[in-house]
């Protein structure tokens, strides 16, 4: 009797905690991934990862927030990015590691869920200086993104409606944890792809994300 | 009557003049360079003018023992300012000056846990050019990187005009991206109207890792780098 009432208290308990689809615990193992490679290297000849110089935790914490916008890489690298994006270059770069995808999306979920409840504010880091021609840069991006939009998305998905969808992202599909970028890549298999790593998906996030100002990263759409 | 009024009208504009804000205020970067324990840290500032990562290095200037380094800009604007230390990981901050006013800002750097990866500055020499008669001089600067990385930070400062320059590589390198080749890197100074002193000029190199050499001062004799311990 007491064995059962435990059970069913489990139950209840469990069932409690438990967020969301039943792969929702997939997406707190890919933050807790996404942590390990922001804190160690891959190559112990190289112990450099990106925690050691981006230790602060209150300088990340608005970085999820940020994106996408203007990264500021050797000319004429520099454009608009998603914060995805961002990392899969910054991985590239800093870990070596050619296929950067999973250890990138690893760390933008960590890095999101690190941001949860700053308000969305694309282009501007608090605390950091603003800087005009980056978000001259930013708004062409926006505008882009709409064109862009309209063509592919529109005839279906009111944007005012959709756009806070993307701060579900990183989100878990069938067992799969999914990127807003693949997400849309995929989309619209009748269309020429956007590319995940392209400017054209950095665009029509800019645009979604430029009628989100001021909502809350991770909150309910 | 209309003299007094005069005299005492150009009397009150000059008065404006000279203290209305921002009149010849000079436009400054100023700041404090610490290690993460706490203690200041010596070493270089070095701007690039406009977008950070642009390689465009214009001023710059040497931080003291007690961290402090101070840089007068003829225009206020955006820059990216670099830090370097020989031990530390150089640190690269986006800033923003207003013309006429001063940024104080702090920079935190962080040891380099190991130098086994740090691109190495072999030799430094000075020599007059040919072409030039006596009126340039050729700084040639021996580079390698262990990894292959190296970026276009191959940097020379001369402390005598507060300017920093980025040496030419030994090949055309396509990309700012693209890793830098080994080997022997130029500067030529125009001497012209005042000799160079190899006495003023600092040298610093990092990859496309943020991997960075000691700073090689004079007489530009490179030494063993040293693993610096939180």
């Amino acid at each position: 009797m007491i064995l059962a009432i435990a059970l069913v208290l489990i139950a209840m308990v469990s069932a409690e905690h438990a967020p969301a689809g039943a792969h929702a615990g997939s997406l707190a193992a890919l933050v807790a991934k996404g942590e390990q490679w922001w804190k160690s290297s891959p190559d112990p000849r190289d112990p450099v990862a990106c925690a050691t110089c981006h230790y602060d935790p209150d300088e990340t914490r608005g970085w999820a927030a940020s994106f996408p916008k203007y990264r500021p890489l050797p000319p004429p690298e520099g454009r608009v990015m998603t914060l995805l994006q961002a990392n899969v270059e910054a991985v590239q770069r800093h870990y070596g590691l050619p296929d950067a995808e999973q250890p990138a999306l690893a760390i933008t979920a960590y890095l999101t869920s690190r941001g949860s409840g700053m308000p969305v504010s694309p282009g501007i880091v608090a605390g950091q200086p603003v800087f005009e021609s980056r978000l001259r840069v930013l708004a062409q991006s926006v505008r882009r993104g709409e064109r862009l939009y309209t063509r592919r998305c529109r005839s279906c998905h009111d944007a005012g409606v959709v756009a806070p969808a993307a701060l579900l992202f990183p989100h878990v599909v069938d067992g799969q944890v999914e990127s807003l970028e693949r997400f849309l890549e995929r989309h619209r298999p009748d269309l020429p792809p956007l590319g995940w790593n392209a400017q054209s998906s950095a665009d029509i996030i800019a645009f979604l994300k430029s009628k989100l100002a001021g909502r809350q990263v991770g909150g309910s759409p | 009557m209309i003299q007094t009024v005069f005299s005492v009208s150009l009397a009150l504009w000059l008065l404006a003049l000279a203290f209305s804000p921002g009149a010849d205020a000079a436009t400054v970067i100023t700041g404090i360079v610490r290690a993460q324990s706490g203690h200041p840290v010596p070493g270089l500032a070095l701007l690039e003018k406009g977008e950070i990562h642009n390689n465009r290095w214009d001023r710059g200037t040497l931080v003291d023992t007690s961290g402090r380094f101070r840089i007068e800009l003829v225009e206020g604007g955006q820059y990216g300012l670099h830090v370097y230390a020989s031990g530390y990981i150089y640190k690269p901050n986006a800033v923003k000056v207003e013309t006429g006013k001063t940024l104080d800002i702090e920079v935190v750097l962080v040891p380099e846990p190991t130098r086994a990866n740090d691109p190495v500055i072999k030799r430094v020499e000075f020599v007059p050019s040919e072409k030039s008669k006596g009126t340039a001089t050729i700084i040639r600067m021996e580079v390698a990187d262990p990894n292959g990385i190296l970026g276009p930070q191959v940097l020379a400062f001369d402390a005598a005009t507060g300017r920093t320059f980025a040496m030419t590589p030994p090949r055309w390198v396509w990309s700012l991206k693209s890793n830098y080749p080994d080997g022997v890197y130029q500067l030529e100074i125009d001497t012209s109207k005042a000799p160079t002193d190899p006495r003023d000029w600092h040298f610093v190199v990092a990859d496309h890792k943020c991997n960075t050499t000691d700073i090689l001062s004079f007489p530009h004799e490179p030494k063993p780098p040293q693993v610096i311990r939180p």
